[in-house]
């Protein structure tokens, strides 16, 4: 029992593969900001990939939490643009500006965050690397791997009512 | 409260999945419990229920709260995250004694059919009685702890969330394991005398106390990340390593000791050491040869009153004839642009879904609410139909015809994105469903042409609901058949569905007359187990059996085709592809291209690959029945799979664009150009609840083919021989169902912003 109820709760659990947060990426100084971008997952891969950034106030490191802040990632192999507003609401940590983007293709990408908080207009970039696709195999390998799972749980069943013809008349008396 | 600090208690997470686990435990422990009370209310006490309730709320504290939120930004965040899912939730669960009430909770045929073989496995009972051994949980809990403090592993837990799930998984349930002796959890018998429980949770506190004094007194900090991280609240790293080290040793020490001090106290009350209290073992989880009453939907308090309701049927009737009117008007008369128009948004984005949603947790609740078949009945009132049906068309093989022409239809004509093709197709089907029942009597158009009917009958043949005769016996005293018959008061079934001998939802619109005409009121909607009918095979009043019928093997084939292509003529890949064909060759039209697309892919692929696997299964099977026969018989076998694709495709459509009908009544009280388009919602959780929905159409269209192919052939290998190629095919429709879940889709029905 209980292991079947692991087995659930390990494979709902997958369907958390990306939250905010993950991996820092790049921490800059803008103007009056210290700009912190985290990513995930981790490896950046091909795929839909969280982009989240912590805006904070160099003095005090107060998180600064009514800005605009928009992403733009450009791969200059393709000319391929992704453009993107972060915001809070999609964050899951609510001090952080978060958007959910798909990057198509692997390779180096320049990152480029812009905030504009009371008019003050600022911009860090960078460039990072994201690696070929493995969303499939990451983050959902539990529902490929639960057909496989059952089908060797439904074998087992088999083998042992088999095993034991009386076993399922008895199947109730057992505990 | 100041802006931070909201925003900082604010950080939840709507981990929907870890919530639907957890509410199906605290329902399954309930009902349990709630057996289990009355029959024992001194060992089952509200105390029980509180202590399991509180457990799953802290695991979802844990998992979803703020602490969830800061753990990657904060050591002492994760710190308290880990005590939670250590020293609190394991204990609090065990004190609720879960086994027997998560026993007693579980449906009757989940426990007994599945699980049972395995709680009477020796070996397994003996692995299970070795890893409750004191000893075992002691040193799992020790070594685990240890293990992930190590800063390789836990900074690996911290940048991947694979991993960061199983270390939670392994303090968990080495915890569980922990824990288990110290409550004394049924069916256990204590191992250890009692007393030994103390030294055995002061030594628990050593190695706690131990790795404490690491975090507290270390000079640098133990894991690099949350020196990389940037600090909030101005928190040093060192100093948030110091607070988490504080943490772990002062609560956690009250975790392990606390118990150690009520045990000794327990010990001096009574003056000696006594082995754990167990209730006396339960000779049966279940009661044996009991036969309970199947669950029935008419049954349930208010519900059952209103479905019971003799204009019940006819108000969602006219409800749904309102909105078809509503979406005909808008469609002819209002803007064609589908995302700002009725006739795009509601068909096809939330009717569908909802339709699919209402399959998989009841039945065919559409046909019960079907607005076509409202003007005929008025009709009827005035005008009586004198003709039958002709007999040579009394199959599905019109149906057939027009689902075909409706998916090439929509594919090619772009249904979705016209809501005037919408409203005629609409005023289409209102015209056929009147002129057909106006000349022939009963339901014809239903049974025997209605396309979308003819989706929901063979869909509901995986419902959980079944319009069903209570108690057969009854039914054996019955002279008068009303349910068919009708009398003076209610017409009988007019699908020629006999209820005593109906098997299934085939042919069966829940239209509630046979529940209305019986005068013993022995007709209810009970809950079966979903697909039984489709592998026990017997015959059905006005469907005969299902193996014997080649239409109804086509209307399945082609759904569980259809469902796939439909799906896939909305991706990425194919749309480019078809997008090349139509370049290179230079049409001024779509359509052709679509229509050697649907051809192939509708007709020419799934019947060479069908007959491949009906001419494979009569080969490798030895089977004494012919190639034809099998097909038909494995054809219904592949409904789940087909069902699970619609449920990915439809439910992705209504969660994407469950706000799309925002900008269309703002359109219709504005008539404003510029209308507010809400953005589409794609929650993270959207791709595991398709592929959870494939999985499951899998699994039960491969336990279905196996009961088919155990009633076919005698044998293991030749019933396995037999099954094979319809497992292979089942596969490669589930492969191409989860290929389509990760393509880019088209967004229908939607404008996004």
């Amino acid at each position: 029992m209980q292991t079947f109820l692991f087995v659930i709760v390990m494979l709902l659990a997958q369907a958390r593969g990306f939250a905010d947060g993950g991996t820092v990426q790049m921490r800059k100084d803008a103007g009056p900001f210290l700009v912190t971008v985290f990513t995930s997952p981790a490896p950046l891969s091909a795929g839909p990939v969280d982009i989240s950034v912590l805006l904070q106030n160099l003095d005090g490191l107060a998180p600064v939490l009514d800005a605009r802040v928009s992403v733009l990632l450009r791969r200059e192999a393709s000319s391929t643009e992704i453009r993107a507003h972060a915001t809070r609401e999609q964050a899951h940590n609510k001090l952080l500006y978060a958007a959910l983007v798909t990057l198509p293709e692997s390779g180096k990408w320049r990152l480029s965050i812009t905030t504009l908080h009371n008019a003050l207009r600022t911009e860090i970039s960078g460039e990072i690397g994201v690696t070929q696709s493995y969303v499939m195999a990451g983050s959902y390998w539990g529902y490929i791997a639960l057909p496989p799972v059952m089908i060797a749980v439904f074998v087992l069943r088999e083998w042992l009512i088999r095993r034991k013809p009386t076993l399922r008349a008895n199947q109730c008396k057992i505990i | 409260m100041d802006l931070i600090a909201a925003a900082a208690f604010s950080s939840w997470s709507l981990n929907a999945p870890l919530l639907c686990m957890l509410l199906a435990l605290a329902l399954t422990y309930f009902r349990g419990w709630h057996l289990l009370n009355a029959e024992r209310p001194h060992k089952y006490t509200a105390r029980r229920l509180l202590a399991f309730a509180c457990g799953l709320t802290t695991i979802f504290v844990a998992l979803a709260s703020p602490i969830d939120a800061f753990a990657g930004l904060l050591l002492e965040a994760h710190m308290v995250q880990h005590l939670l899912l250590i020293m609190v939730a394991p204990p609090l669960l065990w004190l609720g004694q879960p086994v027997l009430p998560l026993l007693r909770g579980l449906p009757r045929w989940l426990f007994r059919d599945v699980l049972g073989p395995f709680f009477s496995w020796k070996e397994l009972r003996q692995v299970g009685k070795a890893i409750i051994h004191p000893l075992i949980g002691w040193c799992s809990l020790a070594v685990v702890v240890i293990m992930w403090h190590l800063p390789r592993l836990y900074e690996l837990a911290l940048h991947s969330q694979g991993w960061h799930e199983l270390e939670h998984a392994c303090f968990f349930w080495s915890a569980m394991l922990f824990w288990w002796p110290v409550i004394g959890v049924w069916p256990s018998q204590p191992v250890w005398p009692r007393w030994a429980m103390i030294p055995y949770l002061v030594l628990a506190d050593l190695v706690n106390t131990g790795l404490s004094a690491v975090m507290c007194f270390s000079d640098h900090v133990i894991y690099p990340t949350y020196q990389s991280v940037p600090r909030l609240w101005g928190i040093s790293a060192i100093s948030d390593q110091v607070t988490s080290g504080a943490i772990m040793w002062v609560p956690g020490s009250i975790a392990f000791l606390a118990p150690a001090i009520v045990l000794i106290m327990r010990a001096v009350e009574s003056g000696r050491f006594h082995g754990v209290k167990l209730a006396p073992t339960p000779r049966a989880v279940m009661p044996r040869n009991v036969a309970r009453k199947a669950w029935d939907l008419l049954q349930v308090p208010v519900i059952g009153s209103i479905l019971r309701f003799r204009y019940f049927r006819r108000s969602i009737q006219a409800l749904m004839l309102l909105l078809a009117l509503a979406v005909v008007a808008d469609g002819l008369f209002g803007s064609q642009v589908a995302p700002m128009n009725l006739a795009g948004v509601l068909p096809w984005t939330y009717w569908r879904g909802l339709a699919v949603i209402a399959l998989l947790a009841a039945g065919n609740l559409f046909c019960m609410a079907c607005p076509f078949t409202l003007p005929r009945d008025l009709a009827r009132r005035f005008v009586t139909p004198q003709f039958r049906w002709p007999r040579r068309l009394r199959v599905k093989w019109i149906a057939v015809g027009l689902l075909i022409t409706y998916f090439w239809a929509y594919e090619a004509f772009g249904l979705w994105n016209s809501p005037r093709s919408t409203a005629w197709v609409i005023l289409g089907y209102f015209a056929a469903a009147f002129a057909i029942d106006s000349v022939f009597k009963g339901a014809s158009f239903c049974k025997y042409v209605c396309p979308i009917g003819q989706f929901h009958f063979v869909h509901a043949l995986v419902s959980p609901l079944e319009v069903k005769v209570r108690e057969p016996a009854v039914c054996g005293s019955c002279t008068t058949y009303d349910c068919i018959r009708g009398n003076d008061r209610q017409r009988g079934c007019e699908l020629n569905l006999f209820q005593p001998k109906k098997t299934g939802n085939l042919d069966c619109t829940f239209c509630l007359d046979c529940v209305q005409a019986c005068p013993q009121q022995n007709v209810g909607i009970l809950r079966v187990l979903p697909g039984q009918s489709l592998y026990k095979d017997t015959r059905g009043s006005g469907i005969a059996r299902l193996s014997r019928r080649p239409d109804v093997a086509a209307l399945a084939l082609l759904l569980v085709f259809g469902a796939f292509v439909n799906a896939a003529g909305m991706t990425g890949p194919v749309m480019m592809w078809m997008h090349r064909w139509h370049a290179q060759l230079g049409l001024g039209s779509m359509v052709p291209v679509v229509t050697v697309f649907y051809v192939l892919s509708l007709l020419i692929v799934p019947g060479v690959l069908v007959a491949a696997c009906g001419w494979a299964s009569h080969y490798w099977g030895r089977a004494s029945i012919g190639s034809k026969d099998l097909i038909c018989s494995f054809a219904v076998a592949l409904v789940p799979v087909g069902f699970g694709m619609w449920l990915a495709h439809l439910s992705n459509h209504l969660i994407t664009g469950w706000n799309s009908l925002i900008p269309v009544i703002e359109s219709m009280r504005s008539q404003k150009a510029s209308i507010h388009y809400p953005p589409a919602w794609s929650p993270n959780w959207l791709p595991s609840l398709e592929l959870l929905f494939l999985d499951l159409g899998l699994l039960l269209g491969l336990y279905i083919g196996w009961r088919v192919a155990c009633r076919l052939v005698v044998g293991g290998p030749r019933t396995l021989a037999t099954l094979l190629p319809w497992v292979l095919l089942s596969i490669a429709l589930y492969s191409a169902g989860v290929w389509i879940v990760f393509q880019p889709m088209q967004m229908r029905g939607m404008m996004m912003q």
